[in-house]
């Protein structure tokens, strides 16, 4: 039997990506004959984000007030865990993500090798246009540094949002995620828990309007945030 | 009985008539009253015995009384300010996942709509 997968697409103001984002989803279903579902979150959005998606029958979920990120995201493993879907792909809606990149985060998944698989932009070099700046690389190797510390596992790409998920992480996530900075914490809550976590190689883009979640001057409080919650983790006595 | 027992009798009464009477009007649930009752309590506790400040004062090193004084209040106000953080945290838990139950339905409702 064919696996149902179905896109998380968190978005916030994301008037300017969000058509785009889903149109290119259609397209490559066409293109490919695959079958990927979509769910958008609108958190709370106050630009035309929500009349967008109404007006363009796309499958969406408005929170009745802003989350954050988090909040957002939980909504759409809360959604998927209830409409029996195999996996869940976190996918950005400000075009950052490549669609083509859901078939080789899913892969390890549908083989059963991994329960959580993340879209990585730094290993095997394949991003060579990808421009980070150098201090947002820096805090990405210091977040896995300390993943490796605590966990024994290096993880390269710390912050990246595009992730898939077994229903056995979704289980997990729908009851406990946290509200923010979701990404590196994840990962070392379900390394830490015993589940297999893999990193597989994916083309990323710029974005292409918008903000990002992560604004510059919140980067150290930031950085503070991830990194002793990380190390907390270190401390707590994890069953399996 | 000097007056500074006096005085910290006067409060304690105070702090707990009005957390009892807070309680039982059902502004406040229990586990937020022993929040306030305990400390309150613990004043009393120390204010009934004649000398008891002037023996822990010197007992845990301090200079004067009303510098025990400030050092109690400072660690009760601590006690509240903790717990209260985190009945805050786990209404902000609760409160998140209201809103994603509630969005869910309504998003539900609206397709039954307009289908």
């Amino acid at each position: 039997m064919e696996k149902k997968i179905i896109l998380i697409i968190p978005a916030f103001n994301e008037e300017s990506n969000i058509l785009h984002t889903y149109q290119s989803i259609e397209e490559y279903n066409r293109k490919h004959g695959t079958n990927y579902d979509v769910i958008v979150i609108n958190d709370g959005s106050v630009d035309k984000t929500r009349k967008i998606l109404v007006r363009n029958n796309i499958p969406h979920i408005s929170l009745i007030r802003n989350l954050g990120i988090g909040g957002a995201v939980q909504t759409g493993y809360k959604y998927a865990l209830d409409h029996k879907y195999d996996i869940a792909v976190q996918f950005d809606g400000d075009g950052q993500h490549d669609i083509s990149g859901v078939q080789k985060i899913t892969a390890p998944i549908l083989s059963g090798e991994a329960d959580f698989c993340i879209g990585s932009r730094f290993i095997q070099n394949i991003n060579d246009n990808f421009r980070t700046t150098a201090s947002r690389r820096m805090g990405i190797r210091i977040i896995s540094s300390f993943i490796r510390f605590v966990t024994g596992v290096k993880v390269y790409d710390t912050t990246s949002g595009f992730r898939a998920v077994n229903r056995k992480v979704m289980k997990e996530f729908s009851c406990k995620y946290p509200i923010e900075y979701p990404e590196p914490i994840t990962t070392t809550e379900m390394l830490k828990k015993g589940y297999r976590v893999k990193e597989v190689p994916v083309l990323m883009h710029e974005r292409q309007g918008g903000t990002s979640s992560i604004a510059s001057w919140k980067n150290i409080y930031y950085m503070v945030n991830v990194l002793l919650t990380i190390l907390i983790m270190k401390l707590r006595r994890y069953e399996g | 009985m000097n007056k500074l027992n006096v005085a910290l009798i006067l409060v304690a009464l105070t702090l707990i008539i009005v957390v009892f009477y807070a309680f039982d009007k059902e502004k406040m649930p229990l586990k937020y009253a022993l929040v306030w009752l305990f400390p309150s309590v613990m004043i009393l506790f120390f204010a009934l015995i004649p000398n008891s400040l002037f023996k822990v004062a010197d007992l845990v090193g301090f200079q004067t009384v009303s510098n025990l004084m400030t050092g109690i209040l400072f660690v009760m106000m601590f006690f509240v300010c903790i717990s209260l953080t985190i009945i805050v945290s786990s209404q902000t838990r609760k409160i998140t996942q209201l809103i994603q139950e509630i969005s869910i339905l309504k998003s539900k409702i609206n397709e039954d709509y307009e289908e």
